[in-house]
């Protein structure tokens, strides 16, 4: 699914990622760890195709070159970033954008456009499996949503634009713990064969909901460490120095 | 007018006056037209948008002519009841106020009677002194609520080129009276010509007055409106203008809050795309205590377009307790377009709050890069923002249809970029 060789990425001439390497299969979960400023965020923002950054290495989706679709085609293609920090935008109505949006991935998957009604009849039934109150949608796309309401509108367009490979950076981030188990139920139930997964922590706390496949530790923009889910539980007991 | 675009004395006496003072009136204005011309950026008031300059540009002659013409069809909204009134050229073509207490209502050719002796330093205003015979005068008895909203269709014809129109309309809302407005303007000419409106908006007492201003489509016309509004006690007027769409555009509009209590809201959005120059300019005259006033503008810049928003609040010595508030914001597209802001407080009184903001800046990358990872591409994601930045305004528009009809004929223009 993603195969990324020896990434470095800088910006403003700041090296941040220095030779990172990770392959990703169809059905596998991987969860990436690492403290402060280790370069998670910027793995992310790499990964969705954000302008800044200058970038070398090998990244293949799919087996395609990922460096050279723009931000709108590799969402298209189905790869999906929960943002830590969802934007917000005033005067743009939640229910249209995520209709527009939907639209413009079934068109890239040959599929038809999908009515207002039956837009509206999908989107009632998932923001109830997240607990979202169907009023948020009329609202103005983030705007004025509290922390909770934010990663659950997320993880809300993700269950409807459906892509296979999603990287959820720092979603745990700003969540209490029935806002928690209702996320990662949401990620729960999307999981399945085909589909992939980066999570992207800083604590362990979101693996015992979440349970990865892989856990990685990240450190001055490299993969230091690769293990299973103990690594994770070391990580939490011993903090990230011990680890190296 | 000849080449050098001064008018000949001659089409004063084409005109039908109906007094000598009425005649001395209108050759006192010409020749104060004719002697100072279109103003240049050297006036203050003009600074940010040369009109001299424009009209040389783009006319090489302009006709002040007023020829009658016939109009056989309008094309009526049909999104909501509304009564209307027909404006064809600057000259009032029939009315029609289906859904009211015809008592209650006066409408009528505009006929000046105010011939004071007032020294005008804006030339156009000068001019439409001059040349204006022709625009309508409503008047509302007190005591009426209209039922449903006016729409005041100003059509222009498709033989308008290389012409000016000056009209000048007159608005009074009787004590306790209540009326809704839209102006709804219909360019079928295709050719350049001026338009150049005197207007006056009397509110009584407790009289409330909503207006929105819109663009049917977008056109080659040049227009300037001078609008004089008077604010009695208790009196509200709230206005929403909608005003891109034209290749130049001047709202020169001044408000006088003289009875206490009264409160104007002003609220504008506006596209600004190629060669579209547009200028906003108010002047919030707090003159009588207790009163509010609300000023909200927001521009969106794209290729050559240029706006500008000059808004003064001035607070008379007795107007305490005054409240009134500002606020600009533009969202640059190019680098070639240009907003320009002045913000001026000239404050007497003591005991007030004023307070004015003016923020102008390129589209959030952030949120472009949001809404990308969501599918849209770039262009759509910059309509999404134009549209959003823009549609704090049309939310504020209580009447879902009206509201509705609003944002159909703005994302119409903005569909352009």
């Amino acid at each position: 699914m993603l195969e990324i060789k020896n990434l470095t990425a800088s910006i403003n001439n700041r090296d941040i990622l220095k030779g990172l390497n990770i392959s990703i299969k169809p059905g596998e979960l991987h969860a990436i760890m690492g403290p402060n400023g280790s370069g998670k965020s910027t793995l992310a923002n790499v990964l969705s195709g954000k302008n800044g950054y200058k970038i070398s290495g090998e990244i293949r989706y799919e087996g395609k070159d990922l460096k050279e679709m723009s931000v709108d085609k590799r969402a298209q293609k189905g790869i999906f970033l929960a943002f830590q920090y969802p934007i917000e935008i005033p005067g743009v109505n939640t229910n249209n954008f995520l209709k527009t949006s939907l639209n413009k991935v079934r068109k890239a998957r040959g599929e038809k456009e999908i009515d207002t009604m039956s837009f509206l009849k999908l989107l009632k039934e998932k923001s109830s499996e997240l607990g979202i109150d169907e009023k948020m949608m009329s609202r103005q796309l983030n705007l004025g949503f509290s922390g909770g309401e934010k990663k659950k509108n997320e993880i809300l367009q993700m269950k409807i634009l459906k892509p296979n490979f999603v990287i959820l950076d720092e979603t745990d981030s700003g969540l209490d713990i029935d806002a928690l188990k209702i996320v990662a139920n949401g990620v729960n139930s999307y999981r399945d064969k085909k589909k992939s997964f980066l999570v992207i922590t800083h604590y362990q706390r979101l693996l015992d909901y979440i349970k990865p496949d892989f856990v990685h530790v990240l450190s001055d923009g490299k993969i230091v460490k690769s293990g299973c889910m103990e690594l994770a539980e070391e990580l939490e007991k011993k903090g990230y120095n011990k680890i190296k | 007018m000849t080449n050098s675009f001064q008018v000949n004395s001659k089409e004063i006496s084409k005109i039908k006056t109906t007094s000598k003072r009425e005649k001395d009136f209108r050759i006192k204005n010409l020749n104060f037209f004719n002697k100072n011309g279109f103003p240049n950026k050297r006036h203050e008031d003009w600074k940010f948008s040369d009109l001299r300059e424009i009209i040389y540009k783009n006319f090489k002659k302009l006709n002040t002519k007023n020829t009658s013409v016939k109009v056989k069809k309008i094309n009526f909204i049909k999104d909501f009841d509304h009564n209307y009134v027909a404006i064809v050229n600057g000259e009032l073509h029939s009315s029609n106020f289906k859904f009211e207490d015809k008592n209650k209502i006066k409408i009528k050719i505009f006929k000046n009677k105010n011939f004071s002796q007032e020294n005008e330093s804006n030339p156009l205003i000068c001019l439409n002194h001059a040349l204006a015979n022709k625009g309508y005068h409503l008047e509302i008895k007190d005591n009426y609520k209209f039922k449903k909203t006016v729409i005041i269709y100003n059509l222009f014809t498709k033989d308008l080129k290389d012409s000016i129109l000056n009209s000048r309309n007159k608005i009074k809302v009787g004590k306790n009276s209540e009326l809704h407005t839209i102006d709804f303007i219909i360019n079928e000419s295709k050719h350049k010509f001026v338009n150049n409106v005197y207007e006056n908006v009397a509110l009584a007492n407790n009289a409330v007055y909503k207006n929105i201003c819109i663009q049917k489509d977008k056109s080659q016309g040049y227009f300037h409106k001078f609008s004089k509004n008077q604010l009695l006690s208790k009196s509200k007027y709230s206005t929403f203008i909608f005003p891109s769409g034209l290749r130049f555009n001047k709202l020169d509009l001044e408000f006088n809050l003289e009875g206490k209590d009264s409160e104007c809201n002003l609220q504008s959005a506006s596209f600004l795309n190629k060669d579209d120059h547009q200028e906003i300019k108010t002047k919030m005259n707090h003159l009588a205590p207790n009163c509010k006033s609300y000023q909200r503008v927001k521009n969106v810049l794209s290729s050559d377009g240029k706006g500008v928003y000059q808004g003064k609040i001035y607070v008379k010595n007795i107007a305490q307790k005054t409240d009134a508030y500002q606020l600009s914001k533009a969202m640059i597209l190019s680098d070639n377009s240009e907003f320009d802001s002045k913000p001026e407080l000239e404050i007497y009184a003591d005991d007030v709050k004023c307070s004015h903001g003016s923020t102008s800046g390129k589209v959030d990358e952030d949120a472009i890069h949001y809404l990308m990872t969501r599918g849209l591409d770039k262009k759509e994601s910059t309509k999404l923002l134009i549209n959003g930045f823009l549609n704090e305004v049309i939310e504020m528009i209580k009447s879902n249809s009206v509201k509705n009809f609003v944002k159909g004929k703005l994302k119409k223009q903005i569909y352009g970029y």
